[in-house]
């Protein structure tokens, strides 16, 4: 039965959204509808309200509904949807003051003269506007108005002419700052802790063990991340269709001529051209740099935004003509002020330490009045000015809540599409098809791209995305990262704008090109610019590293990188060592026999003992080396044959499973019939029957499985722990070698900050002398966590400690603090003696060892990754890796 | 689409039947919601027995409220035949007016909002910053200052009176609504840009001050984008069509898809005290760490709001498009513009 409501609830949405009624609305308004037919059917015909849900009853599924809505805002999580807002002002308030103009006639000019410039131009223009405003009507109405009558004036085709103005205008979607990728995030960081969740419950089924290795995770998706990856699948389009209006032109040069140009190339040329070209260029780089770099969150950098351009609009549309870049400028001087300021000084507010730092506090406190008034000038400009700021802000509210009641609205739906199991049926329906992930892909890649002739990106995104990421990101043998999956789906649903005929980017061309334009031109333009697409979409599929590089370059490389000891980076980080030790491995065992030979009689004798063994262990770390590299070569060659077996086992084993469920269905149906007299006997005979029909065919496909594979599987599963317990038997081993050379580069290092001490500990003297026993002990207590902070400080720390404890209780004893102080004193000045002397001897010798070992034996144990080792890294995660074996 | 004044029309009484029908659906259909909101008040702050607790779950605790339960279920009876008896004795109203009166409504509400949570947020923020700083004590003393610690307090006592407040403004200022809020959740964020990046300062009632004001703006706008057709369409049909068929579509989609959604985010939202709307509600919840602002449960209360503006809207605009069905307007310019990307 819920199949029929599924099917209805499909139907009246198709219904609801095909008559016109506003999307936001159809969504979840059919399925309240399907939710309370079923509920009225089940109380009317089978006598309980929730008979005909897959589980659970309407309320319940409506509550969840409802729930769905409150978590756009409530969650913290869900934060990165706030940039939606601000990017949206910031390209409003571009389109407003009217940049895409200033920059297509001066980009028209700069690139006319050559072969098919006009076209490049528009494609540059497009790429510029996507990279600020990103909002493709407005960018194909300003295209459509300023460069079509000028080609189609230079004798350009009209369907190049069209068809490059429109794909031009959908490159928004696609390079950030972009609303489809921030809202294709937020989608995707959920499935993808689905996805991690359906393989932890599949590894957990078939290996029996309890907790997932945290390598075997899906990779989620942050809107940074997606930024970040859409970037060089965003140039290389850009890239793509530049390529084919150049060869075209070259090829057929009456399809796209020359447009010489008239003027003279004198400086006011240049500075028009720069004054189109740097204040945009300038907010891109800040917007997206500030991103990139990892400085600012997205919505911080949106925030950048929408004020940048504000200041633009500030003196763009400004019609005085007194004072007209002055607030831009201030805004821009008190930034780079502001910048000064704090590469000079560290400004924290609450600890200002030094009267440098409150001079800079002060010199920054005047600066932000500066910039504050530069924003406020422009804002007051822009509210004045033709009512622009009132336009800008209204709509932009319009377009965020159009956006966002779409969300709320596919809440809704989804929870009506699991209350009737449409989601465990669009599971079953992708998993049984044949021919792994990439079938189940291609077929969603093509359902999205159908999708897309009809609807537009907010729908596809909010309904089809949740339903089918989880299964692809699940999927191990592919073992996808969700940048990559959002990335292609971008570019895939990039199409949605320009496929004839309900392609938004079509609609708009046609409202502002010229009669003589006739519709059937501009579809016909856009068909080659959708073949391009397409083939961007294969070259990002075939080469994922294009999406997910930078985004693991600029993490490993951030400030909060993982340190080396993450479990996750081990797979790389091995992969990258263990060609080191191969290569250096002379450099290494030379190193380690020089220190070996260096005189370490300075030091006390457990630190001697302890550095020799680590000599001793570190030069035997190749055979460790030799023993994993060993042990994976033969998992590698095992893999290779059993591979196949494996898949298909895991298939017939999936099946079973299957099979499994639907059994207890009707095993559970048998139970109820005890207490449920409703149940005829009829209906037991036959779920009786269905039963031992599917037992049946368990027994069938029991069969199917080779009999080779139970001895074939335990005979891999002990290659497997093996290659983990050498694994592990390496990174122990290289850990207690490494860790006695750092500390003692740590100890040794630095005697100095020792010394100091010896005048803090002489001023004990004063503070038991000069106070009662409480406030004496308080001081002291100070000044053993000062001391607690120096390395090597230890046994003094413990001796001052004594001293507080003797003026404890009702007996305080100062002269025994006195004297335990005058031991911390001693102990101090002995251990000063032997660190001055081995800092001098042995010291040196370490820290080349350390410089020797910290790319290969002390690679684990460093604070952070070398920037060398960080990109290579990088670039190892941003292939996918086949785990399937492991499950 | 916009409409152009009356047609002279001759009075049918098909017109005439239609006009008191679809007026007294509207006039009933919102006030029906604020007799369920009084009624809900009644409920879960003042532990009225209510008509489903009485009436059909009969439990033991609502014995002995009957005359308050048949109170409520009164008030619910008398609605509707009110709305009638106004709208048939007033027959010559006209339906587009009664849509722009309902239609004001919605904006009276959304303006009423929007002053709040720029009031409240500018408020409670600074509330919120003197606590965080340490400050409430010596401003205020010690009494008030733990007091202002304690969300009933801030609540009953700060954020109830500006709410007041905000109906005032909202009545005298017409010309401000909830489009600022854009221009306000850009300049909170940019706040928070600056004090991170200039002087390294963080504190979380920032962030929860952006998100008051973000949530705030989409959930308000919505009424005021169906108004003005921004909420987007699959036109592959719809475009291609007649004034008619577009009114019918709207019409019945109001009554059909539009309205239950808010039914359903109003029935299930305030059932009991338990539910997602009543239970932050009632106990002034706040968020967890406790030194943000204290405005969780009023985000809860965004969605009341949603719902309550969008039945306006909603009838509202289903009192237009009849009016367009029946010819009481005509529509001179058909458009509608997405500027979404």
């Amino acid at each position: 039965m819920e199949l029929l409501f599924l099917t209805i609830l499909v139907c009246l949405m198709v219904g609801a959204l095909i008559s016109g009624f506003p999307v936001a609305f159809a969504l979840p308004g059919s399925a309240i509808l399907a939710i309370s037919l079923a509920a009225l059917c089940g109380w009317l015909f089978a006598g309980d309200s929730s008979a005909y849900f897959a589980d659970g009853g309407p309320t319940q599924w409506l509550s969840a509904g409802v729930t769905n809505f409150r978590s756009l805002y409530w969650e913290v999580e869900r934060d990165t949807l706030i940039a939606i807002p601000l990017f949206i002002f910031m390209g409003i308030m571009l389109q407003r003051s009217r940049i895409a103009e200033d920059l297509l006639v001066a980009m028209a000019q700069l690139f006319g003269p050559v072969p098919g410039g006009l076209g490049i131009s528009v494609v540059l223009v497009g790429a510029l506007l996507a990279a600020t405003t990103g909002i493709v009507g407005a960018t194909v109405v300003a295209m459509g108005m300023i460069s079509l009558p000028a080609m189609l004036r230079n004798k350009y085709d009209t369907s190049l002419a069209t068809g490059t103005i429109c794909a031009s205008g959908t490159l928004g979607q696609i390079i950030p700052p972009s609303i489809v990728l921030i809202i294709l995030a937020d989608q995707l960081s959920s499935a993808a802790d689905q996805a991690s969740t359906m393989r932890a419950t599949e590894y957990r089924e078939i290996t029996g063990e309890f907790s997932m290795p945290s390598h075997l995770d899906v990779v989620s998706a942050s809107a940074g991340d997606m930024f970040m990856g859409a970037i060089i699948p965003g140039l290389m389009l850009v890239g793509i269709y530049i390529l084919y209006i150049l060869i075209t032109a070259i090829l057929k040069p009456n399809l796209a001529p020359p447009v010489p140009y008239d003027g003279a190339y004198d400086r006011q040329f240049l500075w028009n051209v720069l004054k189109a070209l740097v204040p945009p260029l300038a907010l891109i780089f800040i917007v997206l740099g500030s991103i990139l770099g990892g400085v600012a969150t997205v919505n911080q950098a949106g925030a950048i935004g929408a004020v940048g351009a504000i200041l633009m609009g500030g003196y763009r549309i400004f019609k005085g003509d007194r004072h007209v870049y002055t607030p831009a400028l201030l805004g821009v001087l008190a930034v780079i002020g502001i910048v000064l300021v704090l590469s000079v000084w560290s400004i924290n507010v609450k600890n200002l330490t030094s009267p440098g730092e409150v001079f800079g506090f002060i010199l920054a406190v005047c600066l932000t009045i500066v910039l504050f008034v530069s924003i406020g000038w422009s804002t007051w400009r822009v509210f004045k000015t033709d009512n622009t700021l009132n336009e800008v802000m209204t709509e932009t509210v319009k377009t965020t809540s159009m956006v966002f009641v779409i969300l709320i609205g596919a809440a809704m739906l989804t929870a009506a599409f699991r209350a009737f199991g449409g989601e465990e049926l669009v599971r079953h329906a992708l998993t049984s098809l044949p021919g792994g992930f990439w079938t189940q892909f291609i077929v969603v890649m093509l359902v999205i791209f159908l999708l897309g002739f009809f609807l537009d990106f907010i729908e596809i995104a909010v309904v089809v995305v949740p339903l089918v990421a989880p299964i692809l990101l699940a999927a191990p043998d592919a073992n996808i990262s969700a940048v990559w999956l959002g990335v292609m789906i971008g570019l895939n649903m990039q199409t949605s704008f320009l496929t004839p005929p309900f392609g938004f980017a079509l609609f708009y061309l046609r409202g502002v090109a010229p009669k003589v334009v006739k519709t059937l031109d501009i579809y016909k333009g856009v068909v080659p610019f959708i073949g391009l697409q397409l083939l961007a979409l294969l070259i990002v599929g075939l080469i994922p590293p294009l999406v997910n590089y930078l985004p693991n370059r600029i993490y490993l490389t951030s400030e909060n990188a993982p340190p080396p000891l993450n479990p996750k980076l081990q797979q790389c980080l091995e992969r990258n060592v263990f060609a080191n030790y191969q290569r250096n491995e002379g450099v290494i065992l030379a190193a380690i026999d020089t220190m070996a030979r260096v005189d370490m009689s300075a030091l006390p004798e457990d630190m001697q003992n302890a550095l020799a063994t680590a000599l001793t262990q570190s030069s035997g770390t190749f055979a460790l080396v030799d023993s994993v590299n060993l042990a994976s070569a033969v998992i590698d060659q095992a893999s290779v044959a059993f591979g196949p077996l494996h898949i298909q086992v895991r298939g017939i084993e999936s099946d079973i499973r299957k099979l499994r469920t639907e059994i207890k269905v009707h095993e559970d149906l048998i139970d109820e019939a005890r207490f449920d007299t409703s149940i005829s006997a009829g209906d037991i005979a036959a779920a009786e029957a269905s039963v031992a029909v599917l037992n049946e065919d368990i027994m069938q496909l029991n069969a199917n499985i080779p009999l080779s594979w139970e001895a074939e599987n335990a005979a891999y599963q002990i290659l497997l722990s093996d290659l983990q317990k050498a694994q592990r038997a390496y990174r122990n081993h290289v850990d207690n070698a490494y860790r006695p050379i750092q500390e003692a580069i740590d100890l040794l290092a630095n005697p100095e900050s020792l010394a100091s001490l010896a005048q803090k500990i002489e001023r004990i003297d004063a503070m038991v002398m000069n106070n009662d026993a409480d406030t004496a002990m308080d001081l002291i207590k100070e000044l053993s966590a000062e001391i607690g902070e120096v390395t090597g400080a230890d046994q003094v720390g413990v001796l001052v400690n004594k001293a507080r404890r003797a003026l404890r209780g009702s007996a305080p004893d100062q002269a025994k603090a006195l004297d335990f102080k005058d031991q911390a004193l001693a102990q101090l000045a002995a251990d000063l003696t032997w660190m001055r002397q081995a800092n001098q001897q042995v010291l040196p010798g370490l820290k080349v060892l350390e410089q020797n070992l910290n790319d290969t034996i002390g690679v684990r144990l460093q604070p952070r990754l070398s920037e060398k080792l960080a990109l290579s890294v990088a670039a190892c995660q941003s292939v996918h890796e086949d785990v399937s074996l492991s499950f | 689409m916009d409409i152009e004044a009356v047609i002279a029309q001759p009075i049918t009484s098909t017109y005439r039947r239609l006009n008191w029908v679809i007026r007294t659906i509207g006039y009933s259909m919102v006030f029906i919601t604020l007799i369920y909101l009084i009624n809900n008040y009644l409920i879960v702050w003042r532990e009225w027995p209510g008509v489903v607790q009485y009436f059909l779950n009969q439990s033991e605790a609502t014995q002995n409220q009957g005359l308050l339960a048949w109170l409520q279920l009164l008030s619910y009876l008398a609605v509707v035949p009110i709305a009638l008896y106004r709208m048939v004795t007033t027959p010559a109203h006209r339906m587009i007016d009664d849509s722009q009166r309902l239609s004001d409504w919605s904006a009276y509400l959304i303006r009423v909002a929007f002053w709040s949570v720029v009031l409240i947020g500018l408020f409670d923020g600074l509330l919120s910053w003197m606590r965080v700083e340490d400050l409430l004590l010596p401003v205020f003393g010690q009494e008030l200052a733990s007091n202002l610690g304690k969300s009933i307090f801030r609540g009953s006592y700060v954020h109830y009176p500006l709410i007041l407040v905000s109906m005032l403004m909202a009545y005298r200022i017409k010309t401000v609504s909830m489009s600022w809020l854009a221009l306000l959740v850009v300049f909170a964020e940019l706040w928070i840009v600056v004090a991170r990046f200039i002087f390294s300062y963080e504190q979380t009632l920032m962030g929860d001050l952006v998100r008051f004001w973000y949530a705030g703006l989409f959930l308000f706008a919505s009424a005021y984008t169906l108004k003005e057709e921004g909420h987007v369409r699959v036109d592959v049909i719809f475009a291609g069509k007649s004034v008619q068929y577009k009114a019918w579509v709207n019409s019945l989609g109001v009554l059909v898809l539009g309205l239950p959604l808010c039914w359903v985010i109003l029935t299930l939202g305030m059932w009991d005290s338990t539910s997602i709307i009543n239970s932050p509600l009632a106990s002034f919840e706040i968020s967890q760490s406790g030194y943000g602002l204290f405005i969780k449960y009023l985000m809860a209360g965004f969605l009341v709001v949603f719902a309550v503006s969008m039945i306006l809207q909603f009838c509202s605009y289903l009192l237009k498009n009849v009016a367009i069905l029946v010819g009481e307007v005509e529509v001179i310019q058909d458009q509608h513009d997405d500027v979404m990307a």
